[in-house]
């Protein structure tokens, strides 16, 4: 009996532990302007992806002189909380982002429909009037990355490490081998699929897949793992062949071994879309492409951002010039690239 | 095709898959053969591979990283054994729940120690070499794919035989099988049952823990969240269909292990991976039934003698 007190007190000491650490906000002073809340699904810590959220939050409540907040959610429980706790402060945009938070969004978008939301990279299949999807058209900046492997490939064989054979992630492998053929037709492609147990946690895994397809004689290989991604770019290392990061700029994970990065660039998809609802003229779901500068490759950056991105591509100033022209014809509409999701 | 297909390389990826189920199947056995059903080999994986990181990246030293490994599985173990053992709890129940205490601490204690979130890759996280035994690693095809590796898979072939000999040769493994096949017998001759379950998931645990370490220092260098991924499973699926003999439990492991690296290369030539990823079960399954026989009657053989 004493025995088991004892193990209840520990396992009540722990938990309180974890909720303690659990709970944490920014604060910003209060100000006239449109008051924002950005809620994550996850702590910020060094995920730029999150912090690019923060900061397109922040750059629009400092433009219209409002104020901003973030809550940082760390785990299932305290999101719910943490999304209930900002719309009982009513602010006028409550910023989410990502999958993870596409159901929560919905029930709550439909609870109040007085509060107005945003939600992005993600959207339910029918969403509120009062939630705005912000998504992005991931397979433009790809076809870009496959230009980039069209001219720079050797051996003439490309491939992609991707976590699941699902539509969505053919945008990125599929426009990957399209922007390569768009170069030189002859280019073969290889995909393979992660699969397993924990697709977009596996680097073991995807390493391994990796080394197969540049046991085949592909010399660019895309990664479209997330965080199986790290053991992709070991086997660049190892192997020497160059490879391709996603959502932001990977370059200094295996400096010299990747060439650019399918970026989504969340901070200007949260800054126009947030204006957008403040003025009352957003969609219910707005896609960002390369026209939009919702999505890019770090190509398409400043030539200062691009000597420090440690990327391959920052060499090799012909193929930059190469597709900074393609990236024009994709938004005049010259180029068209189909997208797998709906073709 | 052939030769594009069946290369070193083939090989080498089989025997990374293989090491990590290996080790943990090798504790799995153990503990099954003290009578002592150990399901958490998944979670003291995981936290073997985080806590090999983590010693890693603190004494930038791949020996300390592993030595952390195996001192996280034999804490995990040690739960267990106290649970189930000295608690006489279930130790399917405790083995799920320690399962999700390695999964839930490790996703914890990652942004806590290292300020990341999903993956932890440094370049202070030192790797384990791969060390070349002069000689037997210029052997052609074997050579380089069993002889140029890391010491947790020199150990984990190594104690392949000398479970063996220890099992069936040597009076502790009696006593050991005595304890989990007639616990009543042995305590009548007085040899404590609680001694050696405690003994076996305490070496299961450092097992499974260096089978962590191997696939986050070895196989790739670098922690992702949960990056087992099923891995301890697969060990547990290897004891029983290797009837907890370490000639069956090698056998399983090595089928899945190279039926799973086959499926990476035949993607590449238009597998469906839905097909892939189902090869390495179905493969081992069949295999392992067909050979149940044969394998049957040498079990019989090694256990009466």
């Amino acid at each position: 009996m004493k025995n088991r007190k004892m193990t209840l007190g520990i396992c009540a000491m722990l938990t309180l532990a974890l909720l303690a650490s659990a709970c944490g906000g920014e604060e910003e002073a209060e100000a006239d302007g449109p008051s924002l809340i950005y809620v994550t699904p996850n702590p910020i810590g060094v995920n730029k992806f999150l912090e690019l959220g923060q900061v397109g939050t922040q750059r629009v409540a400092d433009e219209l002189g409002g104020a901003w907040k973030t809550f940082e959610s760390t785990n299932d429980s305290d999101r719910r909380a943490n999304i209930e706790a900002a719309i009982d402060e009513a602010p006028d945009v409550v910023v989410l982002t990502t999958f993870t938070l596409v159901e929560l969004a919905d029930e709550l978008s439909k609870a109040n429909p007085d509060q107005k939301f945003i939600l992005i990279d993600a959207c339910p299949d029918e969403p509120a009037a009062n939630l705005h999807c912000g998504v992005f058209r991931e397979h433009e900046g790809a076809y870009l990355l496959g230009i980039m492997a069209g001219h720079l490939s050797q051996a003439k064989e490309i491939g992609s490490v991707v976590a699941l054979d699902i539509p969505f992630l053919h945008r990125w492998s599929d426009s990957f081998a399209l922007g390569a053929q768009s170069i030189d037709p002859s280019i073969t492609d290889t995909q393979v699929f992660i699969g397993g147990d924990n697709p977009f946690s596996d680097p073991a895994r995807a390493k391994e897949q990796a080394l197969a397809v540049a046991a085949r004689g592909a010399d660019h290989i895309f990664a479209v793992g997330a965080g199986s991604n790290g053991g992709i770019f070991e086997a660049a290392v190892q192997e020497g062949f160059l490879s391709y990061g996603v959502d932001v700029n990977q370059c200094p994970e295996a400096p010299g071994h990747i060439v650019d990065n399918n970026l989504k660039l969340v901070d200007v998809l949260v800054e126009q879309l947030a204006k957008q609802v403040i003025d009352g003229t957003a969609g219910p779901v707005v896609a960002f492409g390369l026209a939009e500068g919702g999505t890019g490759v770090v190509a398409l950056s400043s030539d200062e951002e691009l000597a420090d991105s440690q990327c391959v591509i920052a060499d090799h100033p012909d193929i930059v010039a190469a597709v900074r022209e393609a990236r024009d014809g994709i938004v005049a509409g010259d180029i068209v690239v189909p997208d797998p999701l709906f073709g | 095709m052939f030769e594009q297909i069946f290369d070193t390389a083939l090989f080498d990826s089989a025997t990374r898959a293989m090491i990590p189920i290996l080790l943990a199947a090798l504790g799995g056995m153990i503990c099954e053969r003290a009578g002592v059903f150990q399901i958490a080999l998944e979670g003291i994986m995981l936290a073997g591979a985080f806590a090999a990181v983590a010693g890693s990246y603190l004494a930038l030293s791949s020996g300390v990283g592993v030595i952390f490994g195996m001192a996280a599985g034999m804490l995990i173990a040690l739960a267990l054994a106290y649970g189930t053992v000295t608690r006489r709890g279930d130790s399917i129940v405790l083995g799920i729940a320690l399962n999700l205490l390695a999964m839930g601490l490790t996703g914890f204690l990652l942004p806590q120690l290292f300020d990341v979130r999903g993956v932890f890759q440094h370049p202070r996280i030192d790797g384990l070499d791969r060390i070349a035994i002069p000689g037997l690693s210029q052997i052609p095809w074997v050579g380089p794919v069993l002889f140029d590796n890391t010491i947790p898979t020199y150990l984990a072939l190594l104690l392949v035989p000398a479970l063996w000999v220890f099992l069936f040769r040597s009076p502790i493994g009696l006593r050991l099988r005595g304890v989990g096949e007639r616990p009543l017998a042995a305590e009548t001759l007085g040899v404590s049952p609680t001694v050696y379950k405690y003994g076996a998931v305490l070496a299961s645990g450092a097992l499974a823990g260096m089978a962590g370490a191997q696939l986050s220092l070895g196989n790739v260098v670098q922690f992702a969240e949960n990056m087992s991924s099923g891995r301890g499973w697969v060990a547990v699926v290897a004891v029983m269909l290797g009837r907890a003999h370490p000639v069956g439990v090698v056998g399983a492991c090595a089928l899945f292990a190279l039926a799973e690296a086959l499926g990476f290369r035949f993607q590449g030539n238009g597998l469906p991976v839905q097909i892939t990823d189902a090869l390495p079960f179905v493969v081992t399954l069949i295999a392992l039934v067909v050979a149940r026989k044969r394998f049957a009657r040498l079990l019989d053989l090694t256990t009466a003698g």
